[in-house]
């Protein structure tokens, strides 16, 4: 834009004057002049760089998105082949011949229907747990800003450090030593182990940014500090909560090792009958990655669902202080 | 704003409902408690995935017969042996009967109850002498083979009866093109048939079982005799090379072909032979282009004859279940019905008597190199130590893989003596 505004002025002093006569190459070119020919010169540099980073960028997302999105493409096509399609050599992208049937196979297989179920009862109750405990933690470590505080939300990244194995197993014995072996209830607190302690430093970059004053002035209004956080605080960062439970949603939905030690008939989740299709005899690849596709659905939706509260989210705390 | 405040509260409030009222149910979707010993008349069995099939004919059998209820605990192999270390150290057990790799025995021999009774005279017979051997650990039978597996030839019958195929391999050879039954005639088959993009042979760089087969017929106890490592001894370096001299008659990266490359290859046609577990012969899929096409021989011999690591899975019942009687029930209908595992997707069984019931029939060709690869003199099982797997994959992929890519054996098998000495003491 500012290329197009510079250029006329230039002409004016080169190509002719009002008179319509022709110009005449004037060799008395006065300072002012020079100054706006050379920031025309310099806003044509500048749009070009623009032009350019904007092109890098470009490239440099489409080969994220193919970095990312191929697998998950791939995954997807060979749902559709046919068995000897699945092991070519060398593989192919495409199915040569498309078929539902591992569909038909992966979601005839007993068990599939009740995994989902336990998916979905595990990740809900994990994901409630994991905001239930955050939020209040998260605040309180934010808004009293104590030495114990600050040692808490230390610890609580400590435990991200530790193997899950570590905890998976002693979890197994304790659940079993409870009466909640194999049930959806223990899978969902063995999973707020690994959501909980992320679900607090989220939330406590979340409440960072909300300023004091607003709940200040609830208070003032005459809410109670509960008050205010549940009226004022919490619909301000419901944004941060959003993408806290996506993230404790999916660290639930897709977790492997702990489902594989605590669950065992009524409460298996998906991910171990997708793996389940490797035996040791051989791999369905064909049933294994429809599994996967149907799989991914759910969180495919509750991503595109709450896509404005994530963004919102993430740049919840993008304008503090 | 009020608006949207009131859903936000609606919402949060259904979501705890939701939370409470699943929590208040506290059961999952898969069916009842897996407790072991929770009823009398059912028994839970925890399998690997691909062994769930092989059972499911002997369940069914067995409700009919004796009432007991089969509930089967099915798990991934990778992640089986670290969901039965952990159920065997906390001393509760969600399963009342487990079926165990051959490997893992050794690990689990004090967690799992003697099954003597199981062992008759009778039976000893009828089971495979290797295996009877394997299951008997410190004077106590502790597992029941329920389906056992070896590698045997499986071969490109169409390449092999070609008239012209027949013709150059005699000229080149001197001798008639056949299922070859020598390391010599492996050698040269392989050979011949590496041309136009195809390849003889595989060598699997990625798994060891192989290698250990053709110690075997080398004629000496694989890696291990009693205590003393014998790794680096003259049948275990004969074996080797004669694995390594077959990479130039096979695909390229064979350090990382394993089971499911080697498969891949022969079942799209890439390769003319493969040494590989019996099951993969009625695993070859209809649409593969070498169905109809293959032939089945016993595995290769050695100057100790035909041999082969045999590949059981065992029934064993644990210590710490409440159920004890009705397991042993279950593994008692196991032995009597382990016919109906071959008529399961995986089609493998334990018994010499099974196996020779079906092999006559049309689509168990398989069956009888399998009877003679695991009747073979040399055939062993792998040796009785809880460090088994340990070495496997600290030491002989790794030497292998090494190998493979051209690394010295001698060398190669002193270093690895001594790693196992090392993790042996």
């Amino acid at each position: 834009m500012s290329s197009r505004t510079a250029i006329p002025r230039n002409r004016a002093t080169t190509e002719g004057d009002v008179t319509g006569q022709a110009a005449q190459p004037t060799s008395k070119v006065t300072a002012p002049q020079r100054l706006r020919q050379r920031r025309g010169v310099n806003r044509e540099g500048l749009e070009a760089g623009r032009r350019s980073t904007r092109t890098i960028l470009w490239i440099l997302l489409a080969a994220a998105m193919v970095l990312y999105g191929f697998p998950f493409l791939y995954l997807l096509f060979t749902s559709f082949k046919t068995p000897i399609d699945t092991i070519a050599v060398p593989p192919t992208i495409l199915p040569t011949e498309w078929t539902l049937e591992n569909y038909a196979n992966a979601l005839g297989r007993s068990g599939v229907l009740a995994s989902f179920i336990n998916s979905v009862q595990t990740a809900i109750i994990s994901t409630l747990l994991s905001l239930v405990l955050a939020i209040p933690a998260a605040y309180g470590i934010t808004r009293y800003k104590t030495p114990s505080g600050r040692v808490f939300i230390m610890a609580a990244l400590v435990t991200r450090m530790v193997p899950p194995v570590a905890i998976g197993i002693p979890l197994a014995s304790m659940m079993s030593s409870v009466g909640l072996a194999d049930t959806p209830i223990a899978l969902s607190i063995a999973h707020t182990t690994i959501s909980l302690p992320l679900s607090i430093w989220l939330m406590s970059s979340f409440f960072e940014a909300v300023p004091r004053d607003l709940e200040e002035a609830a208070t003032v209004d005459g809410c109670s500090r509960l008050g205010a956080l549940w009226r004022v605080v919490i619909p301000v960062v419901s944004g941060g909560i959003a993408v806290t439970a996506i993230f404790a949603f999916l660290a639930s939905w897709n977790e492997f090792l702990f489902a594989l030690l605590m669950t065992a008939i009524r409460s298996q989740t998906t991910p171990v009958v997708i793996a389940n299709f490797q035996t040791q005899f051989g791999l369905d690849w064909g049933s294994m990655t429809a599994l996967a596709a149907v799989y991914s659905i759910p969180v495919i939706l509750l991503t595109l669902l709450l896509q404005r509260k994530i963004v919102a989210g993430m740049t919840l705390g993008a304008v503090k202080g | 704003m009020s608006t949207r405040n009131t859903i936000s509260r609606l919402v949060t409030l259904g979501g705890l409902c939701t939370a409470v009222a699943l929590a208040a149910t506290g059961c999952g979707a898969g069916g009842p408690a897996p407790t072991s010993g929770s009823a009398a008349g059912t028994v839970n069995v925890l399998v690997e995935a691909g062994g769930h099939a092989e059972l499911t004919g002997v369940a069914e059998q067995c409700t009919k017969d004796t009432g007991i209820d089969v509930n089967f605990v099915e798990l991934p192999y990778d992640g089986m042996f670290n969901r039965l270390s952990s159920e065997f150290s906390s001393g509760n057990v969600s399963f009342d009967v487990a079926a165990l790799d051959s490997v893992w025995l050794p690990s689990f021999k004090d967690a799992v109850q003697p099954i003597d009774e199981i062992f008759t005279e009778e039976a000893k017979k009828d089971i495979f002498p290797a295996l009877v051997k394997e299951a008997n650990v410190d004077g106590h039978f502790i597992g029941l083979p329920a389906w056992t597996n070896a590698e045997i030839i499986l071969y490109r019958k169409d390449l092999f009866e070609d008239a012209k195929n027949k013709a150059d391999f005699q000229a080149k050879y001197g001798y008639e093109l056949a299922a070859p039954t020598t390391w010599k005639q492996y050698q040269d088959i392989s050979e011949f048939f590496t041309k136009d993009g195809m390849y003889g042979t595989d060598v699997k760089g990625a798994v060891e079982t192989e290698w250990l087969a053709h110690v075997l017929q080398a004629g000496s106890p694989m890696v291990l005799d009693g205590d003393n490592v014998v790794i680096d001894n003259a049948a275990h370096k004969e074996a080797l090379d004669f694995y390594v001299s077959l990479t130039k008659s096979a695909p390229p990266g064979a350090a990382q072909v394993d089971w499911a490359a080697a498969q891949n290859l022969f079942n799209q046609g890439k390769t003319a032979m493969t040494r590989f577990w019996a099951h993969a012969y009625r695993q070859i899929p209809t649409d593969s282009p070498v169905a109809g096409k293959v032939g089945a021989a016993a595995m290769i011999g050695g100057s100790a004859g035909v041999a082969g690591v045999p590949g059981p899975w065992y029934l064993s019942v644990p210590k710490a279940t409440k159920n004890a009687d009705s397991a042993k029930k279950f593994i008692k209908c196991a032995y009597d019905h382990n016919g109906l595992g071959i008529e399961s997707s995986l089609g493998l069984a334990s018994r010499i008597s099974a196996f020779e019931k079906y092999q006559d029939q049309p689509g168990y060709e398989s069956f009888k190199p399998l009877i003679e690869t695991l009747n073979g003199k040399a055939t062993a099982t792998r040796p009785a130590t809880a460090k088994w797997q340990q070495i496997v994959d600290t030491v002989l992929v790794p030497l292998l893989q090494k190998a493979v890519a051209g690394g010295d054996s001698a060398t190669l098998l002193a270093e690895a003596k001594k790693q196992i000495q090392d993790l042996l003491k």
